[in-house]
This record gives C-alpha cells, structure tokens and sequence, in this order.
C-alpha cells in the first residue's frame, strides 16, 4: 500500500519516523511537494477564510495526495499530546475530524490515529492498534516497526542537537556547518521556519546574508524544559512551550544575538507566547522582532525587514565590541 | 482592598456572591467601545477578542481605584484559560498595580484554589460562606429562566422596548435580594411581569426560533455582539442560547449536574472524535439538539480566530447539509458593525421564512 504524507504541519518534525515505520510495516511511503502557488490556492479555496495558513496548506497538500493515483492512503494522525498533561494546539485535536467533514470523499481514504503520549518520541503501540488490521500485522512486527522508527528518529533530533536545520537533514543536502559573526535564534513551528512557499525562503535569505540560525530543535530537551517549567503554568500547547523554553534561553544565552520570532497570521497561541518573550526581551536588552507570514507575505516586505533587523544586529555588535575595546584600553593604561 | 471581576452578562451573581462576603465590591462597567479600544491597544493583536474585551474593562476598573480583580483560570486547550496570567503580564508592563486572582478548576491540587477561597472569605464564617454562594447559585438559575423567558416572550410583544426596560429593572430587584426566599419573591414578580407585557405565542408553524451556539463570552456578552437576542427579538424571532451562566456553572463546578448535560455533547460525537477545547463540540451538539427540537436556524458566533471554533465552523457547511438547518457563522471582533450584522441576519431570516413556508 502506498501512504502519502503531505508535505505540511510536522511532516518537518515526524518525517523520519513515519517513513521509518511505514516502511518497516512493509508500506511504500510517498510524500507530496512542496508547498507551492497552486497547492497553497487549493488550501485557500477549501478552508474557512479565517484559520491560519499551515492548516490551509495542509488542506492543500492533502487534496493533492488525494487526487494522485498513486497514493492509497493519506495519513492524518491526530496529535493529541506529546507531553504529560498538556496538548497541541486545537487545530491539531480536530485536524482529521475537520478534513472529513469538510472535504468531500476522505472517508475512505484518511489513515487516522490518535496520539496521546506522555514524550515527543511518539512511539508507544497503544496508539498504533489500528495498524495491526490495516497492514495485517501482529503486534510483535508493529512493536519492531515502532522501535526502529523511534531510533531513526532520535538519530534525526541528535543531528538538530549538533546545529543542523531540518531542512538540510531532509533534504539530505550537502551537510556542513558553516561559522558566521551573527547568530540569531529563529523561534516558530517548524512548518512556519521551513515552509519555504509561505515565508518565501527564510532561511535561504539568512543564510545568503551569512547569518547562523539557531531553531529551538536544537536546544536540549533539559534546557527547554527548565526554561519552559519557570512559567507559574504552563501553556497548553507543547510545541508552544518548547519555543516558549527556547525563547528564554536565547534571551539569556550571549551566542545569540537576536531574536526573530516567525509566526503564522491568526495563530492563537502564538498570540499568548509573544507577549511573554516581548515585554522579557527589553528587561535582558535583546532585540527581538515578529515577523507575520501569511499566504500573501509581499517578498520585498520581509526582506527589508530581515535586513533592516539583522543590519542593526552587525551595527549593534560592531559598537559593542569597540566600547569593549575603549574599556580595555582604559584599563591597560591605568 | 477594593474587588472587583470582568463583566460578562449580568454581573448580579458575582457582585451578589462578593456583597454578601462583605466585600468591598464594584460592579464593574459594561463594556463600550471604549473598553473595546482599551483592549485593542494594549492587547497583542492576534489574542482573541474576549481577551482585549476584559483587559480593556480591568483598565477601566483600575481607574476606578479597584487592587483586585477575580477571574476564571482553564487547563486549555482553548486560550481562554492563559487569559489571567497573559493580562497580569500586560497590566504589570504598563505599570499597573492591580492583582488579578485566578480561580482554577481544582486539579489534585487544592492548595491554590483553597487561599483564594482565604481571600475571598475574609472576615466571614464558613456558614455565611456557604449561604453567600448558594444565594448566588441560585439566583444565577432564576434569572436565566427569566432570561430565557425573556428572549421568547419579547419576540412576540407589541412594545419591545418596554421589555428591555423591563429586564433592566428585573436584575436591579435581583441586586437588592438578601435572603433565598427574596429570590423566589423576584422570580415570582418577574414572571408575571414577563408575562403581562409580553405577547402570545404563535402557533408552531407562525413563531420563527433561531438557536445562537458558539464561543461563550461573545454569546453571553451582548455588547460584543451588538445585543443579537435583542436584534433578533426585533425581527420577531425567538431566541435560545447554547450558553447561559447557571447551566455552565452546573455543567463545569457541579459534579452531580455534569450529566445533565452529557446528551448535548455527545451529540457531537458524529463531527468530532474528541472534545477540542473550548465548547467546539458541544457547540455542534447543540446545533443537533435544536434541529431536533424544531428550530429554524442557527447562528453560530466566535471571536475572530477563535481556535476551537474555526475548527467547528469548518465543518458548518457539512452540518447544515446533513441536518437540513440554515446556520449563518459570524465572527466577532472591535469592528463588527451593527448595520453589518442586521443585513445578514435580515437576508438569514428571509431564507429561513421562505423554508418554513416551502415545508408548510
């Protein structure tokens, strides 16, 4: 059987494990394109105005999974959590009820799971039932596909740890780590800091200004996690929290010398996280900027914002660094 | 310390609740587009309208020498539940000295919810304690059945306004209340006042009913939604609510009252697994419910970007085909006019009147 994943959402966090575990159940795993004009125009035909572009660009890519020949299934897992006691955003928990019930002809074709664990290695079988009947199975072979996709995964999140970017391990780019004389801390979704349709490259324009990007995929899980667990409460989406724990780090780290927060028009809990991170990053005199994307993001709109941005960051440290010198000059001479 | 807590429909139970503590309580304003504008300005813009509605009525209330505001906290995953500590962060930014005080669902711990209790209590006895708050319970459940009332009974009467006024003069009388039975007097009054001013019903197949199902604060709080039930009375139509404060409280404080209100929810089973966050599911149960009790139609209201409810909206396409219900969607936000409201809900009831007459 051939099961598509559209190119969207966590397919930029859980591709490798779900190639792992399809294919290690004997499946064939096919994934769509990348966002482009006419899947982006799909998505925008065909969901409600107001909801936020990601979830529009799912809706595309999975009307063009669905009209592949090729494909038998699409799978739209429902990720409830990742995290004890907290869950994703409620865009996530109604993702696949909302695809069956407003797009004709999916009832037959979604592959739906629910997840709700307690860890982001997303890979206890409880979850996976469903599969033993689906793909004829027994739970010995889904427990081993589950294992080997778990350990590809952790293998995928080790490589981010070293200060890789998803999009270069799943492009499977040349890898190199290139050294640069600005780093900034890039904070959004992943499918907000690699989808390169809707934030028209990025990370392309960053690295052509030879910028080094640092993602909250590659702050350690114990450093978010502290940073995350100072809030009185903590906030009820995970992925959330995993930029609100990297958000503070980059704030008091002295490698990072600014932030661009990357978030999608309409998202909601975004809309709670910024002002957190704002109003803190004036207390540790760090810039920060929220640039909004959108399915209509002007090109020339986000450059010169970028540049202005990452402009004042180089002025910033180029004045830094000579009243550094002024000061240890003083001293050398007292 | 001066009291005090965001409005949200009628303020009489809370102000009722806190009074009787012997609080120094202020009845806090109705919103205006002056609150709106507050909000607006200081509120990130993205957060969803209720936020930037009860931060702009806290600042509004900080005018008004009000230390301490008492709101709701929520585990999520609707944001509603962040509000408090979200607007703690904004009004200390600007400098504000206020305390917002939390109330959360007990959840094991019983240890916050218990100093707020502390706080709340003062002076007062455990015995008063109880009283204040059964008094409040239970003006909460009679007022909404006059509401209720209401929302048929002005449907169908010759001079609307009178009514209005009527209902005005109705949650003063509930303010003055002191004991229980000065609630059953109230209720007993009103009902005969509901009654006297209000018209006749129709026959089934005259009376227009509309359900309005949605986001809870901007169903509630009619001065986000340009007062709808009222509009909608105007045209003659009667309304219902999926939202009304006594059947919250019963359906999310009172443990023996939950199932209640189990049925309507699990209507919802057909469009959604799982329940969302905020009142997603239920809102489509309810559309169910009233489709089986012979409604005409439907509104749906949310905040602009609410997160639960675009996932709801999505599917209210699908749903009006599979029930065969009109339900006309709006979202609510600091700009939605009310000559922009009143023509659609005209168009909306023209197609609903024209249904009716086509299955008659």
């Amino acid at each position: 059987m051939k099961i598509g994943i559209p190119h969207s959402l966590l397919y930029y966090y859980y591709f490798p494990f779900w190639e792992e575990l399809f294919t290690s159940l004997g499946q064939e795993v096919v994934v769509s394109e990348p966002n482009n004009e006419q899947i982006m125009n799909k998505g925008v035909k065909y969901s409600i105005s107001e909801i936020c572009v990601p979830m529009k660009t799912f809706v595309g890519q999975v009307l063009e999974l669905a009209e592949r020949d090729d494909v038998d299934r699409i799978y739209v897992p429902r990720l409830r959590s990742i995290h004890e006691e907290v869950t994703l955003c409620p865009k996530f928990l109604g993702l696949p009820d909302m695809i069956l019930n407003s797009l004709d002809g999916m009832e037959d074709l979604l592959l739906v799971n629910t997840i709700e664990q307690d860890s982001d290695d997303i890979s206890d079988p409880k979850d996976y039932q469903i599969f033993k009947e689906e793909f004829d199975v027994s739970q010995k072979e889904l427990e081993a596909a589950l294992e080997s996709a778990s350990q590809r995964w952790q293998e995928y999140r080790a490589q981010h740890r070293q200060g890789f970017t998803s999009d270069v391990l799943l492009n499977e780019k040349e890898r190199s780590l290139e050294t640069s004389d600005l780093t900034i801390g890039l904070l959004g979704y992943v499918y907000n800091v690699y989808d390169n349709f809707v934030n028209m490259d990025l990370l392309g324009k960053l690295r052509d200004m030879n910028v080094n990007v640092v993602t909250f995929e590659m702050i350690d899980d114990e450093v978010i996690e502290r940073e995350a667990a100072k809030m009185d409460k903590r906030m009820f989406w995970e992925f959330t929290n995993k930029l609100l724990g990297a958000g503070y780090h980059f704030l008091k780290s002295d490698e990072i010398d600014g932030i661009i927060h990357v978030t999608a028009f309409g998202c909601g809990p975004d809309s709670i996280l910024g002002p957190f991170l704002d109003i803190d990053s004036d207390e540790y005199d760090k810039p920060f900027m929220t640039l909004r994307i959108d399915e209509q993001t002007g090109e020339s709109h986000l450059v010169t914002r970028v540049e202005a941005f990452i402009d004042l960051l180089r002025l910033r440290k180029k004045k830094e660094k000579r009243q550094q010198e002024k000061v240890t000059g003083e001293s050398e001479l007292t | 310390m001066k009291l005090s807590f965001p409005y949200m429909e009628s303020p009489v139970v809370y102000y009722k609740i806190f009074d009787l503590l012997g609080h120094d309580v202020v009845k806090p304003p109705r919103p205006t587009q002056k609150t709106f504008n507050l909000g607006v300005k200081y509120a990130p813009e993205f957060a969803c309208f209720p936020l930037k509605v009860t931060l702009g009525n806290m600042i509004e209330l900080y005018e008004q020498g009000v230390d301490t505001i008492v709101t709701s906290g929520g585990y999520g995953p609707c944001r509603a539940g962040y509000y408090g500590e979200l607007q703690q962060k904004i009004l200390d930014d600007l400098g504000y000295d206020i305390d917002i005080v939390i109330f959360e669902q007990v959840k094991g711990d019983w240890k916050d919810f218990l100093d707020n209790v502390r706080l709340l209590k003062k002076n007062t006895n455990i015995i008063n304690l109880l009283r204040s708050v059964y008094i409040g319970y239970k003006i909460s459940h009679s007022m909404d059945r006059m509401l209720k009332k209401l929302h048929i009974r002005r449907a169908h009467a010759e001079d609307k306004r009178a009514l209005t006024e009527l209902w005005d003069e109705i949650q003063e009388r509930y303010l003055d209340v002191s004991s229980s039975g000065d609630v059953d007097e109230v209720e007993e009054w009103a009902s005969s006042e509901l009654d006297r001013l209000g018209g006749p019903i129709p026959s089934d197949r005259e009376r227009l009913r509309v359900g309005i199902v949605g986001e809870i604060y901007v169903v509630m709080e009619g001065s986000t939604n340009n007062f709808i039930e009222r509009m909608l009375n105007k045209m003659d139509v009667e309304v219902e609510r999926s939202h009304y404060l006594s059947e919250y409280i019963d359906s999310h404080m009172v443990p023996w009252k939950k199932k209640e209100y189990q049925h309507i929810l699990e209507k919802g089973d057909q469009y959604f697994e799982h329940v969302i966050g905020g009142h997603a599911k239920r809102s489509l149960g309810h559309i169910i419910d009233y489709k089986q009790r012979g409604f005409d139609g439907v509104v749906h209201l949310k905040p602009f970007g609410c997160l639960p409810e675009v996932v709801s909206q999505s599917m209210l396409d699908r749903v009006s085909e599979d029930l065969n219900i009109p339900i006309l969607p709006m979202s609510i936000d600091e700009q939605t006019a009310k000559a922009h409201m009143k023509t659609r809900l005209e168009a909306f009831l023209d197609l609903i009147k024209q249904k009716k007459e086509e299955i008659a």
